[in-house]
């Protein structure tokens, strides 16, 4: 694989995030450089969609330092991170139900539609022509991701494979430089993870997308990613290239038990 | 074989994303419109317009409101009659009160003052949701209905606020006789479903489904809650705010604010119900059975009571309505949640493949 | 001063009233999940199930054992045929089959028993206390006291049940997490009839007491009108919850019926009498938006 892995974009320093009397992370720092592919991994309970959810600002820690893109993020709103192009997928499944493949995909590039209420009423001024350029867009997204075959259909209708694919759809819709993933391959065969990590693969190369990943499967993180960071009860106990990570004994304590 | 959109193939997607993409259903709409703009007014009398047609239009107007609210943006309301009166009201001031409005103008405005309040009264709903929700729309729903009651004002004094509308002049013709009070009626109704369409196919409406379906994804995605169901709100009411207008103006002639009560909410939500909730042409379905499932009742009931010889009190018609009402929106939601809009779109489906079986 | 202590009390007795037919939402909503519109429909249908008893020749005792087992049955039958085919729809499906079953109960008990108003006797007269009208001077009504007392012995009779029976526990398991009461042997349904029988019955005080003072008729349905905002105030969880925001709705409602409209006169002109229809309304919605959980229901986090 050749690719440039830039400068750090996201710095995280010293995060704390509690609920309550509950203390999900604990004095976290790590960065991601533009660019890199970095995975998060841990047991469960770790921390790690928490972090996740502390990057794009659904939580908000209360201590510690968020600098993204050199300048520090304030407290935050989640729609913000989709304004600083930040996209996500979810652990749970998080497609709109109730719509289309297309539709759920072409609400992907919500921001970038400028359009108000009035003229999409009346189908004139902006709303046509956006409507008609973002479905071009939208479109590429879908060949990218092989899914043609399916766009009108409801995403209700769709097995749990082709949704994860979905979401991953509306997610690049947005042509986020930074994507975070929370376990795209959960409970799919194989042959879906593999197509899975292709286009997980493709996105990053292709477009230069910054991948922030949670993973279970060991083999596909270790894959690939370019730097790993292992959260175990909501601190960080690893951090670095797959291999350093792999030969680390704390990591190694919390996925075999201190037994091993 | 008549319904089948095999070999109609899109090359562009401006043909794929017209408002109605299927040829069979863009000559459907198109014979209804001439129907109901020429058709039916060489045919139906009198009675039809004025007891049946008119109404149903109206209803199916507010009941398009609340689906927009509660079927598209997920926000369930208990108060779409409340609104509907600040519409009446409303259109009743402005033409009281400005010289020379013209009544269309009238109208538009009595919707945006509608939306003002419908805002105000969404406001919760940034906090609240579900229940909540519907519970605080009752709020809207008493307080509003009170108010007009007790603000002379609001009724240009007159006892316990029971207002008689002005006349209709359009363009310096003053419509007088049921067939062009329909056709008015038919005009703004026709306009501002298409609208709705309009909006629900295009990002406004994509924001508000995907607050609906998921608002942590949506927010995520980059959709702002507060302005989005705001929208709803006002976008909403303002389709009650005309409806309640029209009812004024162009059903009943005179209103009062208890006319506009909690009964008529909970029937333009089962309204919605029926015809099919997030369903544009559900609303018009609904509207259409909710209102003709009375009179229907009104005739069979008798005749059955009478076929079998038993007595029969016209009260006992009123509770079996009712009665009826009720076990119809329970056997829906059990059966059918997506109402005869989905029937609709199942018949469309089986005639797709018609004759064949698959 | 005696004045304003006599509408307080007035209104703090009204309040207990509207807790009353709160706790028969608060049951099923925390076993079930299920915000029960049709609560003000069952306590006029307990109510005309009394009296529709007691009309074709039954003794008082024995019309309420019968509308009891009406209650309970109809109870029953409402989980069996329609909450049950519901399972797993969004909440907001659930409360408006509720709606639906609200009319259906609404056309229904008239057809059976008839729609006139009628009084009915528990032996309980509505008339001021003779001791505290010669000492204070203040008209407190002697039903009021008793139905506040009713009030009361349920409320501890429904806290010692859900805290020392076997189905009170199964109850607050099944509130907790539906999933883990059933994968622990709870027979879900069988709970979820026991609540609706046990709502029943709480319609059935709740309607006798309410009947005795204003008649029964239709209006007794909105009853439960009255019962959403105390429900909000509350919070949709919690029996004391019911009985503090009772209580609260009833005495601020009975106040500003009495303080706001003169002052209002005075600034507009004209009568506004009546506000106790929207006040509490208004009064929980402000409190929501500070609040949102309501007074003792529980904060709830989503979890993405």
């Amino acid at each position: 694989m050749s690719k440039k892995i830039g400068d750090v974009i996201l710095d995280l320093q010293n995060i704390s995030l509690r609920f309550g009397g509950v203390k999900a992370l604990t004095d976290i720092s790590f960065n991601v450089r533009e660019h890199e592919i970095r995975a998060i991994i841990g047991p469960n309970g770790a921390g790690k969609s928490s972090m996740l959810n502390v990057i794009n600002g659904v939580y908000h820690p209360q201590e510690g330092k968020i600098m993204f893109r050199g300048t520090e993020r304030k407290k935050m709103e989640p729609h913000m991170a989709a304004r600083q192009n930040i996209a996500r997928t979810f652990q749970n499944i998080a497609l709109f139900k109730g719509m289309t493949v297309l539709d759920n995909i072409m609400t992907g590039r919500i921001t970038k539609m400028k359009a108000n209420f009035i003229e999409h009423a009346l189908w004139f001024g902006r709303a046509k022509k956006e409507e008609l350029e973002h479905r071009k867009v939208v479109e590429e997204v879908i060949d990218f991701l092989e899914i043609q075959h399916i766009r009108k259909t409801p995403v209700n209708r769709l097995p749990y494979g082709l949704q994860k694919r979905v979401e991953l759809a509306r997610a690049l819709a947005a042509e986020p430089t930074m994507l975070l993933l929370d376990e795209p391959m959960a409970g799919m065969n194989v042959e879906e993870k593999q197509d899975m990590c292709r286009f997980i693969l493709d996105v990053n190369d292709q477009f230069g997308t910054t991948i922030v990943l949670i993973e279970h499967d060991m083999g596909v993180v270790m894959d690939i990613s370019d730097r790993v960071v292992v959260l175990d009860y909501g601190k960080k106990i690893g951090d670095g290239v797959p291999d350093e990570v792999k030969n680390n004994e704390d990591v190694i304590k919390a996925y075999l038990g201190a037994g091993h | 074989m008549l319904y089948r959109e095999a070999g109609q193939f899109k090359t562009t997607y401006a043909a794929d994303q017209q408002i109605f993409p299927i040829r069979q259903d863009r000559l459907g709409i198109l014979v209804l419109l001439v129907i109901a703009f020429l058709g039916v007014p060489l045919l139906a009398s009198e009675y039809w317009f004025s007891a049946i047609l008119i109404p149903f239009l109206i209803f199916a107007l507010a009941a398009l409101g609340l689906n927009i609210l509660t079927g598209y943006a997920g926000q369930l309301s208990l108060g779409s009659a409340a609104f509907m009166a600040v519409g009446a009201y409303a259109a009743y001031n402005f033409q009281l009160r400005v010289e020379g409005i013209p009544i269309l103008v009238s109208f538009i405005c009595a919707g945006l003052t509608a939306a003002g309040v419908g805002i105000l009264f969404g406001l919760p709903s940034l906090r609240i949701k579900g229940f909540y929700l519907a519970v605080a729309t009752l709020a809207a729903q008493f307080f509003i209905v009170w108010c007009l009651t007790k603000f002379p004002w609001l009724s240009n004094n007159s006892s316990s606020g029971v207002i008689s509308t002005q006349k209709l002049i359009i363009f310096g013709h003053e419509l007088k006789t049921p067939v062009e009070k329909y056709l008015l009626v038919l005009s703004i109704v026709v306009f501002l479903a298409l609208a709705a369409k309009n909006m629900v196919r295009s990002a406004t409406g994509r924001a508000w489904m995907a607050v609906r379906d998921m608002d942590v994804a949506a927010s995520v995605i980059g959709i702002r809650l507060m302005p989005t169901k705001l929208l709803a709100f006002a976008v909403s009411s303002f389709y009650c705010g005309v409806a309640g207008a029209l009812y004024a103006f162009c059903y009943l002639g005179s209103v009062e604010p208890d006319g506009f009560s909690l009964d008529m909410s909970f029937k333009i939500l089962f309204m919605i119900i029926i015809g099919g909730v997030g369903s544009i042409m559900g609303s018009f379905l609904g509207a259409a059975f909710i209102l003709l499932l009375p009179i229907f009742l009104d005739i069979a009931l008798p005749f059955l009571a009478g076929l079998f010889g038993l007595p029969f009190a016209s009260e006992t018609v009123s509770h079996i309505q009712i009665l009826v009402f009720g076990a119809l929106i329970m056997f829906f939601l059990i059966v059918e949640p997506h109402g005869l809009a989905r029937l609709w779109q199942i018949a469309k489906e089986k005639l797709r493949l018609w004759p064949f079986p698959h | 001063m005696n004045f304003f202590f006599e509408v307080l009390i007035g209104g703090l007795l009204s309040g207990v009233m509207y807790a009353l037919v709160a706790l028969g939402f608060v049951l099923i909503y925390k076993a079930s999940g299920v915000f029960n519109f049709a609560q003000g429909a069952m306590v006029y249908l307990a109510a005309l199930s009394v009296v529709g008893c007691v009309e074709k020749g039954a003794p008082l005792w024995l019309a309420i054992i019968l509308a009891f087992v009406i209650m309970t049955l109809f109870g029953i039958a409402t989980e069996k045929f329609v909450l049950r085919k519901l399972v797993n729809q969004p909440p907001i499906t659930l409360f408006m089959a509720t709606i639906g079953l609200a009319f259906f109960i609404e056309g229904l008990a008239p057809l059976v028993f008839g729609s006139e108003p009628r009084a009915l006797e528990l032996g309980i007269v509505d008339e001021p206390i003779p001791y505290i009208l010669d000492n204070w001077n203040m008209v407190i009504s002697k039903f009021d006291l008793v139905a506040a007392g009713v009030a009361s012995v349920l409320v501890a009779a429904l806290a010692l049940f859900f805290q020392y029976t076997r189905i009170g526990r199964a109850l607050r398991a099944v509130a907790d997490d539906h999933q883990a009461a059933l994968s622990i042997g709870i027979p879900l349904q069988n709970i979820w009839a026991i609540v609706w029988g046990v709502a029943g019955f709480v319609a059935l005080v709740a309607g006798m007491m309410w009947g005795a003072r204003n008649g029964v008729q239709f209006a007794l349905t909105f009853t439960a009108l009255k019962a959403l905002p105390v429900l909000i105030l509350g919070g949709f969880t919690s029996v004391p919850g019911a009985i503090v925001g009772g209580l609260i709705i009833g005495a601020s409602e009975k106040l500003a019926e009495i303080y706001i409209p003169p002052v209002m006169q005075d600034m507009f002109g004209g009568n506004f009498g009546g506000i106790e229809g929207w006040f509490p309304y208004v009064l929980a919605l402000l409190f929501l938006l500070v609040r949102p959980e309501g007074l003792f229901g529980e904060r709830h986090i989503d979890r993405v």
